[in-house]
C-alpha cells in the first residue's frame, strides 16, 4: 500500500528541512516514538495467523444482547467516537463501553493530504484499536443499522444492543444525488475525503497524470468536514505538480464565493504555485466521467485528466435514519453542555454530524467533544452534576512539504451555550508550525486511541 | 476486625465512580489540554511541554503571559484565555498533582554528551540538578521534550519570548552567545537529566 515513496518519510522530511530550523539530532525520533501500534502489528503477526487468532476470540454482537450493569454504546470509532469510548472508561471504569466501528483500522483525515503529495505514507497515519481494547472498550467491527430510542437499543442486523446512554459519532455522509452522474461513477470519481483506500488511489492517479495534464479539484458548499482541508489539498497537489509535472495545472472549482478558512494565509502560500487556477462561486452540478468533464451551476464545462470531486455532505446515515437531524435533514442539534440530542433523550451526538455551535467540523473539535461528552455521560449515569466544559480547536494546514499554517479557536460556556472566546491565526507560514503540527498529530492520535 | 471493615469500605468506595481520575477541581477543565499535552499533562510529543507535576506558580505565570501576549503563541494565546475563563488555579493544581514521567523522546547520546560538556553555563541559575529555583522564578528543565526546550531557547535568543521582561535580560544575552547547534545539544542534555 505504499505509494511511490522511495525513502522513509522521516528521512525525507529531514532531508527537506534546513538544519537551522528543525533538523536537530533528535527531531527524527518524533515519529519513531509514537507509542501506538500502527500497522506494524498486523505486518509482523504473519499472514492471517494473528488475525485468525484475534478473530477466534473476538467478541460478537450477540455476546451483548443482554445488559447486566450500566452500558454506554458508541457508534463510530473516529475522532469523536474513539475518544468518547476511551474517556467514558477513564471517567468511570465500572461502565461497560461497546464501540461499533466497521473499519478494523483507523486512518487519520488530518495529514492525509500529505499522502497525496507523497510526503507521508498511508501507513504513518493508520492505527489499530488495540489500546482501546486494553482499556476495556469492547470494540465490534460492525455497522449500526438502526437505533430504537424508546427501547434504548441499537440494532446491528438481527442483533440488538441495549444501552443506558448512546453516543453517536457517525461523521459525514456524501450527498451523491446533488451532483448529476456522481452516484453511478463513485468507483472512478474519487472524493478521498474519508482517509483510506481512496486516498491511496487518488495519490496514484495524481502520480500517473501526464506532464501537461489538468487536475480538477471541486469543493462543496459549506458546511462540510474540515473547512481548510480542500485548500490544504490544493497546496499539496500544486506542490507535487510543480515539482514532478511542471507543465500541469490544477483547477479548483469552489462552490463557495471565496476560501472558507485561513483565506489570506492560503492566498499567500499560493503565490508560490502559479499552477493553481482558483475559481470561486463555481459549484459543480454534473460529472461525465466518459467525457472527463464537469459542469458548473453556470453551465461552464471543465475538462480534466484527473478529477477529485468532494461531494456535498450531511450527517452520517445512522443520524438521519434515527431522526437525529433537524429540519434541514442534514445536521444534528445538541445540548451544548452534554451533547444530548435535542430530539431524543439518552442519545448524544458529537463530531462532524453536529450543528449549532460556533465550532468548525474538525478532528480536534470532535476529540474535544468526545472528552466532554464522555464526562457528561459518566456524570449523568452517576446522578452527578455535569461540569461545564468547552471544546477547543487547533488546526494546522500544510502549505508545502515543509511549512504549515494554523488557526486556533477557544471557547467558553455562556448562558448554557458554547461561545467563542478568540480565534488566532499564525502570522504566516513556517517550518516551526509544521514541527508543531507533527507534535499535535502524534499527541492527539495518542489522546484518541492510545 | 476494624481493619477489615475499613479495607472493605475502601474497596467499596474505590468500586464506585467517586474515585475516577476525571473527578476533582480542574480535572474536567484540563481535558481540552490533553489533545496536545497528553492525558494528565504527560506530553508524548517532542514539541509540547510536559505539564504533569509542573510547579503551579510557573503554570500560572505561563498562562497569564500567553493570555497577555507576553509569550507570543497563536496556539497558546486562545487556550490560555480559556484556562483563565474556567479557573487557572484549579487547572494549575490539577497538573501539579499529576505524577510526572520524563519525556519518551530519546535524544542522540552524542548530543547529550556534547550538551553535558556545555551545561555549566545553565547551572548558575537552574542549579547543578537543573531543577530550578521557585523562589527566584527559575523553572525545572529536566525531562522536558528536547524540541520544546530548544524552541524556547531560540525564542529567548531572538527576543521573541517575553520581550520587555527585565528579569530575562541576562538570560537572553547568554543565549545570544550560544550557537544554535549548541542550544540543541543543551536541550538534549537537560531533557535526558532525571
Amino acid at each position: 500500500m505504499t505509494i511511490g515513496v522511495t525513502v522513509s518519510e522521516t528521512a525525507r522530511f529531514a532531508a527537506s528541512v534546513p538544519y537551522s530550523v528543525i533538523a536537530f539530532p533528535f527531531m527524527l525520533r518524533e515519529d519513531a516514538m509514537t507509542r501506538l501500534t500502527r500497522r506494524d502489528f498486523l505486518r509482523t503477526s504473519g499472514t492471517g495467523v494473528g488475525l485468525g487468532l484475534l478473530a477466534g476470540c473476538a467478541p460478537k454482537v450477540s455476546d451483548f444482547s443482554q445488559k447486566t450493569g450500566r452500558r454506554v454504546v458508541v457508534i463510530g470509532g473516529g475522532w469523536g467516537g474513539a475518544t468518547a469510548a476511551k474517556y467514558v472508561r477513564l471517567a468511570d471504569p465500572s461502565i461497560e463501553v461497546v464501540l461499533l466501528e466497521p473499519n478494523k483500522e483507523f486512518v487519520s483525515c488530518p495529514f492525509s493530504n500529505l499522502v497525496l503529495s507523497g510526503v507521508r505514507t498511508i501507513e504513518s497515519i493508520t492505527f489499530d484499536y488495540d489500546r482501546l481494547r486494553d482499556r476495556g472498550v469492547k470494540v465490534l467491527h460492525e455497522p449500526a443499522t438502526a437505533i430504537e430510542p424508546g427501547a434504548r437499543r441499537v440494532r446491528v442486523g438481527n442483533d440488538s444492543l441495549p444501552y443506558d446512554r448512546l453516543i453517536v459519532s457517525p461523521g459525514v455522509e456524501f450527498q451523491w444525488e446533488q451532483v448529476e452522474g456522481l452516484a453511478a461513477a463513485q468507483d472512478r470519481v474519487l472524493h478521498a475525503w474519508k482517509a483510506g483506500p481512496q486516498t491511496v488511489e487518488l495519490a496514484k492517479q495524481l502520480q500517473s497524470i501526464s506532464d501537461g495534464g489538468v487536475f480538477v479539484l471541486t469543493i462543496p458548499p459549506a458546511a462540510y468536514r474540515c473547512p481548510p482541508g480542500p485548500y490544504e489539498r490544493t497546496c499539496q497537489v500544486a506542490w507535487y505538480l510543480k515539482n514532478k509535472k511542471p507543465k500541469s495545472k490544477l483547477i479548483v472549482l469552489d462552490a463557495n464565493p471565496n476560501l472558507v478558512s485561513k483565506a489570506a494565509l492560503f492566498r499567500a502560500a499560493w503565490a508560490s504555485y502559479p499552477n493553481i487556477e482558483y475559481r470561486g462561486s463555481n459549484k459543480v452540478v454534473k460529472v461525465d466521467p466518459g467525457a472527463r468533464e464537469v459542469t458548473t451551476e453556470l453551465g461552464d464545462k471543465v475538462k480534466y485528466d484527473v478529477l477529485n470531486l468532494i461531494p456535498p455532505q450531511r450527517a452520517g446515515t445512522i443520524a438521519v435514519t434515527a431522526d437525529l437531524v433537524g429540519a434541514d435533514k442534514r445536521w444534528c442539534e445538541v445540548n451544548h453542555l452534554t451533547y444530548e440530542s435535542v430530539k431524543h433523550k439518552n442519545i448524544h451526538v458529537i463530531g462532524d454530524s453536529t450543528i449549532g455551535m460556533p465550532v468548525p467540523k474538525s478532528g480536534n473539535v470532535a476529540n474535544a467533544m468526545g472528552k466532554i461528552c464522555a464526562v457528561a455521560v459518566a456524570s449523568l449515569l452517576n446522578d452527578k452534576p455535569v461540569p461545564p466544559m468547552a471544546p477547543g480547536n487547533t488546526c494546522y494546514s500544510w502549505v508545502s512539504d515543509r511549512e504549515a499554517i494554523a488557526v486556533v479557536n477557544s471557547y467558553k460556556i455562556d448562558g448554557g451555550k458554547v461561545v467563542q472566546i478568540e480565534q488566532k491565526l499564525t502570522p504566516g507560514q513556517s517550518e516551526m508550525w509544521a514541527q508543531n503540527a507533527v507534535g499535535w498529530a502524534n499527541s492527539i492520535w495518542q489522546d484518541m486511541l492510545g | 476486625m476494624p481493619f477489615i471493615m475499613s479495607l472493605l469500605l475502601v474497596i467499596a468506595v474505590a468500586g464506585t465512580a467517586a474515585a475516577g481520575p476525571l473527578d476533582g477541581p480542574g480535572a474536567p477543565q484540563a481535558l481540552v489540554c490533553s489533545a496536545c499535552h497528553g492525558f494528565g499533562g504527560q506530553s508524548q510529543s517532542n514539541t509540547m511541554p510536559i505539564l504533569a507535576g509542573i510547579a503551579p506558580w510557573y503554570f500560572k505565570k505561563a498562562i497569564q503571559d500567553y493570555a497577555a501576549g507576553k509569550r507570543q503563541s497563536p496556539e497558546m494565546e486562545p487556550y490560555a484565555k480559556q484556562v483563565l475563563q474556567f479557573g487557572v488555579d484549579d487547572v494549575a493544581a490539577y497538573f501539579a498533582a499529576q505524577p510526572r514521567t520524563a519525556t519518551p523522546v530519546k535524544p542522540e547520546p552524542a548530543a547529550v554528551e556534547r550538551g553535558r560538556a556545555a551545561a555549566v553555563q545553565c547551572t548558575v541559575c537552574h542549579g547543578v540538578s537543573g531543577k530550578g529555583d521557585p523562589s527566584r522564578g527559575v523553572p525545572d528543565l529536566t525531562g522536558q521534550p528536547p524540541g520544546y526546550l530548544r524552541n524556547q531557547m531560540l525564542l529567548f535568543k531572538a527576543d521573541r519570548r517575553s520581550p520587555a521582561d527585565d528579569q530575562l535580560k541576562a538570560l537572553k544575552a547568554l543565549m545570544r552567545t550560544i550557537p544554535d547547534e549548541q542550544l540543541a545539544d543543551l536541550a538534549a542534555y537537560w531533557s535526558s537529566v532525571r
